[in-house]
């Protein structure tokens, strides 16, 4: 299957010696939007940081292809060269470090590892001005500092900003919706959509149906104790919302 | 470096032995490993003086600000030097001083406001790699009422350098509504680096507010991590992080380019860190 972005086979992975993911299966297309919910602590944010290769986490088992690469091998940077991007569930403060110098090394390592030219300084300004805007992200905030200061709605922004920016072809959002408002959920799940194609993919973590009314996913998973336990349409993401987990935790436990 | 040199060779020199300033109009001078020297400001006087220190010698500043005098020293470390700057300011005096240390220097700060209404700002950064070990020390004397001081030396080390920062303010008895405040900020590279910070008050007066403070950290792995799922590579990650820590001081030196290629030499040191 050629259109097949990432593929992610019996995963297991341990962090301090114990287990977190016990065998996640998944496949993922272009083209597609795939949501991954789940009660707290069952792994979701676990499974995101893995296929990040954030390096606190042991794999012990399985296999994940991305872009038919293996990329279980790869380092963190060179899976987001390559175009993987996390949206972080909190993300992080770099206090003394202005956004616009953290992207342009960004953008610019992605087109190293690319073979492409770096941008010059007038075309980097103009990508800067185009992709805040997809967010609605001031100019204020794109001079400051990375997240330093930033509320928790304008780092969620800050987040999709720098998603626009390196126009990744798998997008994993981490509860990129909580602790928005309604103004700044309509607009950050608006961004998402809009950068949206038949070519890239995102996988949404989320605990709720509102983000899912902007972005509609074709594909819904409820991950519990590290497994997906259930996969669905987008009618699951409402069954939920309105009747929780335990019909399907209880049947799992059983 | 060589920028560094070009754009000292375009100031004015600041003579050798005694540098008196009396114009109130500020004027950019430099000098070069100056051994010993005495700069006098008049009172209401303006400089701007920078002062680059390349070798492992001796050198000593002495430094008099008049009445009203105004004086922005820049100090550049760049060799193991032993240099000790010692500062007295008239009233209503203000002296805002930047001391960079890329190597493994001994610098010793004494300042002294002696006349009301004076105030002394200090930034400092030291950035010490492999066996180096460098030292800044800082006595801020309060002698009189309503002065103010503020200081902020920040401190990275890596390989298996040794740091040192030692800072004294003391407010005499008689030194009522003292304003003084004094930080160490610290962060080590490596496991075998080492950063020892004294922050000490010394406060005989009682009507005074005065602040300090000392942290020793390492770095943030979690910035580390964001920064490289983005696309950076773990040194570049490393550097952007403690270019944010130290950036604000070893940029704030007045002198207009001379922020920037500080900042640039800065960061080829820290690539080696
Ligand atoms: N670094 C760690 N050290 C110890 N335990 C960890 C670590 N990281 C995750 N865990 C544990 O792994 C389990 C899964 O955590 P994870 O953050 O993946 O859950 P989640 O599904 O994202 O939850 P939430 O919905 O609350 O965000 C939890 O029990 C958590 O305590
Ligand atoms: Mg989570």
């Amino acid at each position: 299957m050629e259109n097949n972005m990432l593929s992610v086979k019996n995963l297991h992975a341990t962090v301090e010696g114990k287990e977190i993911l016990r065998g996640i299966d998944l496949e993922v297309k272009a083209g597609e939007v795939h949501a991954i919910m789940g009660p707290n602590g069952s792994g979701k944010s676990t499974l995101a940081s893995v296929l990040a290769g954030n390096e606190k986490y042991t794999v012990t088992e399985g296999t994940v292809e991305f872009l038919g690469r293996d990329l279980l091998s790869m380092s963190i940077e060179d899976r987001a060269r390559l175009g993987l991007f996390l949206g972080f569930q909190y993300p992080v403060e770099i206090p003394g470090v202005t956004m616009a110098n953290f992207m342009k090394l960004a953008v610019n390592e992605q087109r190293k590892y690319r073979g492409e030219e770096p941008l010059t300084a007038a075309e980097f300004l103009r990508l800067m001005k185009e992709k805040s805007a997809v967010v609605e992200l001031s100019s204020k905030l794109t001079s400051r500092a990375v997240n330093e200061g930033f509320s928790g709605g304008e780092k969620k922004k800050n987040e999709i900003f720098q998603m626009a920016m390196l126009d990744p072809k798998l997008a994993i959002l981490d509860e990129t919706d909580s602790g928005l408002d309604i103004d700044a959920l309509r607009i950050v799940a608006t961004g998402v959509t809009k950068l949206h194609t038949p070519q890239n993919a995102t996988v949404v973590i989320t605990h709720y149906q509102r983000l899912l009314d902007y972005i509609v996913p074709d594909v819904v998973h409820v991950l519990y104790k590290g497994r997906i336990i259930y996969t669905g349409d987008k009618t699951l993401a409402l069954k939920l919302e309105k009747e929780g987990y335990d019909w399907l935790i209880n049947e799992y436990d059983k | 470096m060589d920028r560094i040199f070009e754009i000292l060779g375009e100031l004015r020199k600041a003579g050798r032995e005694v540098f008196r300033v009396e114009s109130p109009v500020p004027q950019p001078y430099a000098s070069v490993d100056p051994g010993h020297l005495r700069v006098e400001l008049a009172a209401g006087a303006a400089a701007h003086l920078v002062v680059l220190h390349t070798e492992e010698g001796t050198s000593a500043l002495d430094i008099d600000l008049s009445e009203g005098a105004q004086l922005e020293l820049t100090e550049l470390f760049l060799g193991g030097t032993f240099c000790e700057t010692a500062v007295r300011q008239g009233a209503r005096s203000r002296c805002r001083m930047t001391t960079v240390l890329l190597a493994g220097a001994n610098v010793v700060y004494r300042i002294e406001l002696e006349g009301a209404d004076a105030e002394n700002n200090l930034g400092g950064a030291f950035l010490l790699g492999g066996r180096e070990h460098g030292v800044v020390k800082l006595h801020t004397s309060h002698r009189v009422s309503d002065c103010r001081s503020d200081s902020t030396v920040k401190g990275v080390a890596g390989g298996e350098a040794v740091g040192e920062f030692s800072g004294l303010v003391y407010v005499a008895r008689d030194a009522q509504r003292t304003d003084a405040r004094q930080q160490s900020r610290n962060v080590l590279l490596s496991e075998t680096a080492r950063i020892e910070t004294m922050p000490q008050l010394e406060i005989y007066a009682d009507d005074v507010k005065c602040s300090h403070g000392a942290t020793v950290g390492q770095m943030d792995s979690d910035a580390i991590l964001y920064m490289r799922q983005r696309g950076l590579s773990e040194s570049q990650a490393r550097r952007l992080q403690i270019e944010g820590f130290v950036g604000d001081i070893v940029r704030r030196c007045g002198v207009e380019p001379l922020g920037e290629a500080l900042l640039e030499l800065a960061a080829e040191k820290l690539e080696k860190l």
